[in-house]
């Protein structure tokens, strides 16, 4: 029996469940580097995952649903930063605003221009490509994991390389983090703490928008109400638990993928999966109980040594 | 009352009102884009909420969780302390009270009823206990944990409901129904509406009462507060906050117990379709003003109710007052920033003019 569960199948799926949550979880760590911290992606994958079936019906292009995902993530993205910096309203409540909006949208347009309940799927709706790379295919156990995934898989990882070197290594990246942790200063140094955060909360957007075109053009070609399933919620799980770095958020995106696709094949052998789909949720609890309990013990340290060489 | 207070008060309801004004345009727009016309779409709405007793009975009935919930945000949020986990403890308060309803069969009508109502009352509050204290005690951010806490509280019971306590009869996701005597009286023919309006009643007079006993001047109150989304403000009192969400919590449970008493006579799994938040939308659209939060939660239910008998006049899809609704708590969130951008605007327009006349 657990053999029927642990296999490569299970990577395999782990790998695929993860990669909206390693994508909006980028986007999400952008914004929160930059002071904001953004539980609308859950709203903002759902738009991404409508859009990007809208797009593809009607293009009959996966790249014209990608597009179209994207910009709506733009928009969106472009929208909580107005509120958020411009209009200096509360962040949460923005963003439950925006997942209000998202819920809301979603299923009114799917059922006034598909004129269907529920879910809609059609083999118009052109899937996003699937890579094969020729040189995998004759290891035996990569190329059952890794190979032949969707476009987007690959293009997430690359995309934590890069937003860790972008963060870390390139001046405007610096900004970015400075617009958060000290915007007065960075004032001072002539760049506007302003623009810094607009830009992380539009790339926040359009990152979701395309976690969610992966999650309705990906594997399935489909979209169903509310089909984000709590997955920017998840990010949110992954940010924190990875402390906003994108190589720990991106590992902390994979083990709670892994959770995920484990509980759906443990749902399948009519084993309650509802303890396996928990663990993203206390685990990020845990987690931020853990740092503070370290911060506290650390600050007591300090003041004890303090104390005591004086 | 102060009069400037007062007047300030006025000014809020003003774009309030205008806030509400502009999104419901918003949804006609909508309704012209999709060829269908708003007089009709509105008018079906209107006449679907309030349009016959029954109509009005629906729309009440949809009222009650709303206010629970809405209650509870207030209280909370108006302590400093923000409770976004209204829906987890409404499914933990719902099941609670489920619980009860098929295990204590043979207790009094009454004594069972008030059994089950506490069970819910005392199980939300445990559940908004503890991030309460990872907020007051290590500066746990509560708005993070609960949200995390929604998600394990819908997800253990519907492990409940489907495993341990999973009915019998058929496979539904919910538990078997609720002895006969834990079965709130109906009031109106075939509309939900049941006596848990009366127990809503009953509590929200208390929590009016401890609001406003409990603030300390005008910190709970509209009119004192400069901006209901200044969440590193607000009163800093820990056993207050704990308090606050404690009684957060009870309520959002209660809003639950009600459910299975008064509506469904089980649990099911997908007892709410997201009441807290609707409730919280209530409370921060009056700043969390008590007696506003009724007078919203009659507003929101009357839409939910209405959007229906729209849906089913003009073919109008009633996810269409979402939409609505989004836009309404994004006016409402902006408001302060919009009031003092509208009046940078206008100090400068007035400076121009003063350098221009000096010029001239």
């Amino acid at each position: 029996m657990l053999k029927q569960v642990f296999n490569l199948t299970l990577l395999q799926h782990t790998i695929r469940t993860a990669t909206p949550l390693i994508l909006a979880a980028l986007g999400g760590l952008l914004t929160e580097h930059a002071g904001m911290l953004n539980i609308g992606m859950e709203g903002m994958i759902l738009l991404g995952a409508f859009f990007g079936v809208l797009g593809s019906f009607f293009f009959g292009s996966s790249l014209a649903g990608v597009i179209l995902a994207g910009l709506v993530g733009l928009v969106i993205g472009l929208l909580f930063a107005v509120f958020v910096v411009d209009l200096k309203s509360d962040e949460f409540i923005v963003a439950i605003a925006i997942n209000m909006f998202a819920s809301g949208l979603t299923v009114f347009l799917l059922r006034s221009i598909f004129g269907v309940k529920g879910a809609f799927s059609s083999p118009d709706i052109v899937p996003l490509p699937r890579l094969k790379f020729p040189g995998l295919s004759s290891v035996p156990f990569l190329n059952a994991i890794l190979n032949n995934h969707s476009i987007f898989v690959y293009i997430s990882w690359i995309l934590v390389v890069l937003i860790y070197i972008y963060l870390y290594k390139t001046p405007h990246g610096i900004w970015l983090r400075a617009s958060g942790e000290y915007p007065e200063a960075l004032e001072t140094a002539g760049v506007s703490p302003k623009k810094m955060k607009y830009i992380s909360s539009i790339a926040c957007g359009v990152l979701c928008g395309f976690a969610g075109a992966h999650l309705s053009l990906g594997y399935l070609t489909l979209f169903s109400e509310n089909m984000s399933a709590n997955r920017g919620f998840i990010a949110v799980a992954a940010i924190i638990f990875g402390r906003a770095n994108p190589i720990r958020t991106f590992a902390a995106a994979l083990m709670f993928g892994f959770f995920d696709a484990l509980g759906i094949r443990l749902q399948v052998m009519g084993i309650p999966s509802q303890f396996t789909q928990m663990i993203p949720y206390i685990a990020t609890i845990l987690a931020l109980f853990i740092v503070t309990k370290r911060q506290i013990a650390k600050v007591k340290k300090n003041k004890e040594r303090d104390s005591s060489a004086e | 009352m102060n009069k400037k207070f007062l007047k300030r008060d006025l000014e809020y309801i003003l774009s309030l009102f205008l806030s509400i004004l502009v999104s419901l345009l918003i949804g006609a727009f909508i309704m012209i884009a999709n060829g269908r016309s708003p007089l009709l779409g509105y008018g079906a709405l209107l006449k679907g909420a309030f349009g016959s007793k029954y109509n009005i009975a629906t729309t009440l009935a949809k009222t009650v969780p709303l206010v629970l919930t809405g209650l509870a945000t207030a209280i909370s949020f108006s302590s400093g302390i923000y409770n976004i986990g209204g829906e987890g403890q409404l499914y933990l308060g719902a099941f609670a009270a489920a619980y009860v309803g098929i295990t204590f069969t043979a207790l009094p009508k009454g004594i069972g009823i008030l059994l089950a109502i506490v069970a819910g009352a005392v199980v939300g509050g445990l559940y908004a206990y503890l991030p309460a204290i990872l907020k007051v005690k290590y500066k746990i951010d509560e708005v993070i944990t609960t949200i995390m806490l929604n998600s394990v509280a819908v997800l253990f019971t519907s492990y409940l409901v489907n495993y341990p306590f999973a009915t019998t009869k058929g496979k539904m996701g919910g538990t078997e129904i609720i002895a006969e005597g834990y079965h709130l009286k109906r009031l109106i023919k075939l509309s939900t509406l049941n006596t848990s309006i009366f127990f809503m009643g009953f509590i929200a007079i208390i929590i009016y009462y401890l609001m406003e006993k409990t603030s300390a001047g005008y910190d709970y109150k509209m009119v004192g507060q400069n901006s209901l989304f200044a969440r590193y403000g607000g009163i800093n009192d820990k056993k207050q906050m704990i308090m606050a969400m404690v009684i957060s919590g009870a309520l959002s449970g209660m809003a639950g117990v009600f459910e299975v008493l008064g509506v469904h006579y089980r649990f099911l799994q997908n007892i709410s379709p997201g009441y807290a938040w609707d409730g919280m939308l209530a409370a921060l659209i009056v700043k969390n003003n008590p007696i506003g939060v009724i007078v919203m939660s009659i507003f929101l239910g009357a839409l939910k109710t209405g959007s229906v008998s729209m849906e089913n006049a003009t073919s109008i899809p009633s996810e269409l007052v979402l939409v609505i609704q989004s836009i309404i708590i994004l006016f409402i969130a902006g408001e302060a920033g919009f009031k003092e951008k509208f009046k940078e605007l206008n100090l400068k327009r007035k400076s121009k003019q003063k350098v221009g006349e000096k010029n001239a």
